[in-house]
This record gives C-alpha cells, sequence and structure tokens, in this order.
C-alpha cells in the first residue's frame, strides 16, 4: 500500500521479453519495465527457448528492481505479486515463477499465478479505465489467434481459435521466404503500407459456415506457391504486394469473424489483444467493420499489446479480489488453457 | 553466520541451513524433478527447523551446475532473488565439488584415494571431476581437493585418465558418486580393473545440499561471496543453437524448429 492504493507487481517471462511492472488498484500503470531480447534471437531467425530461459534468469532481478524504482516504492509497499504462469516456454516461464515465489517468500507478499492469455485481455482495464466485462475478445499473437467471450474479470470462454498456424506465425514464416527478416508481424506491417492489397488473389478461408476457428496454413503454402512460380518464371516479386496481399488475407477473415461472434452473442464492445492486435491494418479493418454494425473496438496501446508485466499485474489484481488463494507451490504450465 | 544452501542441480531438490559451528539443518524430497513446485516449501521447512526465522540468515548459497539446466536456473533464480530482497549476499558452490565433499567421509572409510563425482549429460557424455581428499592442519576435517579439471568428458576419456592416474599410485581405489553410474554403470564396470572402483550407494548417490552448505560455509569465512546479480550458473555447455551459430551450421531446418 501507497498513499491507500493497492499495490501489485507483475512478472513476465513466458516467452522472449523479461517484463516487470508495478500498477496500482489494478488499473494505472506506475512502472513498466521491458528487457527485449529480440537483438539476441534475430541471429538465429527466431526465440531460441534454451537462450531465452538463460536470458532471462540474467536480466529478471534487474527488471524487477528497476519496476520497483521507477514506481517509486520498495518491496514492502507491494501489496500483491502476479506471474505468468502458462502458457509459454516452459524454460522461460520458470524463471518468472522462481523469481517470483523466492520475492514472495523473502517479502511476505501473496503471489497468485496468471494466465498469459487473462493478462493480454486486462492490457486492456489499463489503457481504458472505465471497461468492466461482459465483452468479446480478439486474441492475436505469435502463439495465438483466439475469439474469446469474455463474461467477468478473468473467465473466458473460448469460441474459436487457429486450427494450424496461429496468425503470427504464418505472418513470421512468409516475412522470412520474403526476405523481410524476423520478428516477421511488425515488418510485414511496415512493407504492406507500400504495396497493393489487391494485386494478388490469396484465398479467404472462413471453414464451416458460421464456424470461428480460423487456418492459416494453406494461405502460407498458397503464399510460398505463389513465390515459387515467380522465381521460376523469372519474374520479379514486389515484396511490398506480396506483404500487403498476404496481410490483407490474414486481418479481413480475423476482423469478419470476431465482429460475427460480436453478433451472435450480442456484445456491443470487441477488445483488441496480443502483440499482432497492433497490426495498423488489422487496427484499421476492425474499426470498420465493427463500426458498420455498431460495435465499439477498444485496444491497448502497442506498448500493452506485447507481453508486458503491467497486464500482468492487473489480471493479478482481479483473480485476487475474486478470492484466488495465493500459492508458493506454483508451478509452470507450458499448456495453459484458457 | 547463518547461510541457506540450495541444491536443485540433480533429481532431487533439497534445502539446507548451516551455522558457523557447522551445525546443519537440511529438507529434502523424495519426488523427483519437483523443484519449481516444492523449492519455497523446503526452504521453509529447512529455516524453520533450524529454529531462525528468514530475515536472520546471513547469505544464501546456491549449488550452480554443472547438472540439469532447468534445475540449475531454478536455484541460481531463487538464490538471486532471495538475496537481492534480504539484502545478502550468494555464495555459488560448484555442483560437482559439493557431490565429492557429501561422500568423502564414506571414500575415506573404504579407503578410496580418489572421489569421482559423474553427472550424465547424455550421448556418452558426462559432466565429471576427480577430488582428493585432503586434510587441514589440525588433522580433523578434510576437504575435496580438486586433481581432475571439472569439465565435460566423453566418459571412455574419463576413465582411461583415472586409469593412468590409478596406476601411479599401488593399489589406489576410485571412488564413484553421481547419476553417472545409473547411466554409465556398465561401462565403468568394463573399463576400470577389478578392485580399482567402488559406486556409492544410492541413498548417497545423488546431489544434496548439506554438503552445499558445508562449503558454502567455508567460502564465507574464506569471503568468497558474490553480489545476487554476480550469481550465475556453471552449465557447462552452450545452447544447441548457439554452438551451431559459432560453427557456422546453423541451418534453415534449425532456424524453423526453433520459432
Amino acid at each position: 500500500m501507497k498513499n491507500g492504493h493497492f499495490l501489485t507487481l507483475g512478472i513476465e517471462t513466458s516467452c522472449d521479453e523479461t517484463a516487470a511492472s508495478v500498477v496500482a488498484d489494478g488499473r494505472f500503470v506506475m512502472s513498466n519495465v521491458i528487457s527485449s531480447q529480440i537483438d539476441i534471437h534475430t541471429a538465429y531467425g527466431g526465440v531460441v527457448p534454451e537462450i531465452a530461459s538463460r536470458k532471462h534468469l540474467e536480466r529478471v532481478n534487474d527488471v524487477i528492481g528497476k519496476a520497483l524504482d521507477d514506481a517509486g516504492v520498495s518491496a514492502k509497499d507491494i501489496d500483491l505479486i502476479g506471474v505468468t504462469y502458462g502458457p509459454g516456454l516452459v524454460g522461460a516461464l520458470l524463471i518468472g515463477v522462481a523469481a517470483a515465489k523466492a520475492m514472495a517468500y523473502a517479502c511476505d507478499i501473496p503471489l497468485v499465478g496468471v494466465n498469459h492469455m487473462h493478462g493480454h485481455i486486462a492490457a486492456n482495464y489499463l489503457e481504458h479505465h472505465e471497461l468492466e466485462p461482459p465483452f468479446m475478445a480478439l486474441i492475436v499473437s505469435g502463439g495465438h489467434t483466439e475469439i474469446v467471450n469474455v463474461p467477468e474479470y478473468n473467465k473466458c470462454e473460448k469460441l474459436g481459435g487457429t486450427r494450424d498456424d496461429a496468425a503470427g506465425e504464418a505472418f513470421d514464416k512468409v516475412a522470412r521466404v520474403i526476405g523481410l527478416g524476423y520478428p516477421g508481424g511488425p515488418k510485414i506491417d511496415r512493407a504492406a503500407k507500400e504495396g497493393d492489397k489487391d494485386s494478388i488473389a490469396f484465398k479467404r478461408v472462413y471453414l464451416e459456415h458460421g464456424s470461428l476457428d480460423f487456418s492459416f496454413s494453406g494461405l502460407k503454402t498458397q503464399a510460398l506457391n505463389y513465390l515459387n512460380q515467380q522465381r521460376q518464371a523469372g519474374r520479379e516479386i514486389n515484396v511490398n504486394d506480396v506483404a500487403a496481399s498476404f496481410q490483407e488475407a490474414v486481418v479481413e477473415v480475423i476482423a469478419d469473424k470476431a465482429v460475427m461472434a460480436a453478433e451472435k452473442y450480442g456484445q456491443k464492445r470487441i477488445v483488441m489483444a496480443g502483440g499482432v492486435a497492433s497490426n495498423s491494418r488489422l487496427r484499421a479493418l476492425m474499426e470498420e467493420k465493427a463500426g458498420a454494425k455498431g460495435i465499439d473496438v477498444l485496444k491497448p496501446s502497442p506498448v500493452l499489446c506485447t507481453d508486458n508485466g503491467a497486464m500482468i499485474a492487473s489480471a493479478a489484481y482481479y483473480a485476487f479480489r475474486a478470492g484466488e488463494k495465493p500459492d508458493l507451490e506454483l508451478d509452470a504450465i507450458p499448456g495453459l488453457e484458457f | 553466520m547463518k547461510i541457506l544452501a540450495i541444491e536443485t542441480t540433480g533429481k532431487y531438490g533439497s534445502a539446507s541451513v548451516i551455522d558457523e559451528t557447522g551445525r546443519v539443518f537440511s529438507a529434502d524430497s523424495r519426488e523427483e524433478m519437483n523443484h519449481l513446485k516444492g523449492m519455497i516449501t523446503l526452504i521453509d521447512e529447512a529455516i524453520r527447523s533450524a529454529g531462525i526465522t528468514k530475515d536472520e540468515l546471513t547469505h544464501v548459497a546456491a549449488s550452480v551446475g554443472p547438472g540439469s539446466f532447468t534445475g540449475i536456473r531454478i536455484g541460481v533464480t531463487t538464490a538471486r532473488v532471495m538475496a537481492q530482497m534480504l539484502g545478502i549476499p550468494c555464495i555459488g558452490v560448484s555442483t560437482l565439488k559439493a557431490m565429492a565433499e557429501g561422500i568423502l567421509d564414506e571414500a575415506i572409510s573404504k579407503d578410496a584415494l580418489y572421489v569421482v563425482p559423474v553427472i550424465n549429460a547424455r550421448r556418452h557424455q558426462t559432466y565429471a571431476a576427480v577430488y582428493e581428499a585432503e586434510f587441514t592442519s589440525d588433522h580433523e576435517k578434510q576437504s575435496a581437493v580438486n586433481i581432475m579439471e571439472e569439465k565435460q568428458y566423453m566418459i571412455e576419456d574419463l576413465l582411461e585418465e583415472l586409469r593412468t592416474k590409478l596406476a601411479e599410485t599401488d593399489g589406489a581405489k576410485a571412488f564413484f558418486t553421481g547419476d553417472g553410474i545409473d547411466a554409465y554403470g556398465d561401462i565403468i564396470r568394463s573399463a576400470m580393473p577389478e578392485g580399482s572402483y567402488l559406486f556409492a550407494d544410492e541413498e548417497i548417490r545423488y546431489q544434496h545440499s548439506e554438503p552445499v552448505a558445508r562449503v558454502a560455509l567455508r567460502m564465507a569465512e574464506g569471503g568468497k561471496t558474490l553480489g545476487y546479480d554476480e550469481l550465475m550458473p556453471e552449465y557447462m555447455r552452450l545452447a544447441e543453437a548457439e554452438q551451431r551459430l559459432k560453427a557456422g551450421t546453423l541451418s534453415d531446418r534449425i532456424k524453423r524448429a526453433s520459432v
């Protein structure tokens, strides 16, 4: 407690960002420290789990220390610690969990485990202070493409998800093949702005009528085949056009299905979350398609879309308030479901 | 002095508290690879059985490896953050050295000259070393002195070097310990001359925090302490992707698989 505010420290190490943050009353970000490893993993063309774990270990103390310093508080002011315990890379998750438990024990602070995906949704509580459930959530990231109904805090009903590649994964693969490199999402977004989205007719995969699931592997194959054909025919490939057309085929289906889900469940708001939620074309298309049906679209600023500790702190705050029991025997669960 | 020692590099986790007189209070688990889940409970039990509170701790020591990468990371991270939050220094103890210390009395009582901790690193690889008991000037306490470097050995190479050493002293015996016995027992039996070696019993074969605490106490007395951010794992091996990157053999297939 400081000045009458309940302070939560959130710790996040599920993939390649070591992050910690102090959040007041579950809503107000006092500090948000994110130490990214992207520069290290770029040399390998993607996240190397063993290296990610090693780097988390080296950085987690200072990231936690800086989160406290930046917020102008000390460990004894912290009322609650929240930590991501899944889903994610097991070796990466366990650094955050071990650190959180050691701190909780050493400083007598209650600890709750947070589902990383609940955290992504909670990022919106930090941005939109009036937002409360119920709402529809669209989570799009390197590992996830999911439509989730959120009836109350930290309650998630998954309505649809990808049957093969996540959207971010498809972006990464195509980005690599057209020479844009890693991380694919932001690079495709940038290249697409210079390209013509209607130049190549990539298919839109909607699956069975009414389905809220996704499939991107066929689209990815189509893109790879297109590139091969162009190369074999000796035709020059316009990287920007490929990026724009491919991106459009991905985000159009996502936006359509998110709007369909909100209509079906009578939700007047769609909340966007996850790294790919910062894709500028997806954001624009969501506004357009949802707006046409009178549905509001809420999204966190890009810094809260990437993995961060603040969203974990917010989700932890609401879990604790709902009566979740502190747990010093918390384990990491890499395949944790919603 | 009240030192907390953590051991998580093998399949069983344990925690001990040692005081300046050398009294040790331990808590250990027989559940395999339960380190992340069980470590705080073990630490709390060890501290309680020592009759102190965590705020009375003066140092946090960890067995830093070699061993299971995952296990090493859990122990080292726990030690680093506890030390940071309690505002006390860390001590980094070599896992192999602590294993040697742990069976030293047993080895001496069995007349073995050398103690050989061997950790299974798969595919005929080991993390190993050879130690010899050395008595201090008062001839009461003995400690393990390293005579063959702590590093990665192919089991066959380790045994060959060891045979050469044993041949220098008539009737000398080597006392093996660690899960390397479980993995390479048959190879050791067929490579070593009859009567030249002994295996530690299963009850004392695996890593434990008690000898970690004993080594840590001597290091603390000698001023060999570290800031929490200086306590680092001793993996003894680069990550596979790093090896490939250095060797220039990082293939596209590996890159894809690692995404």
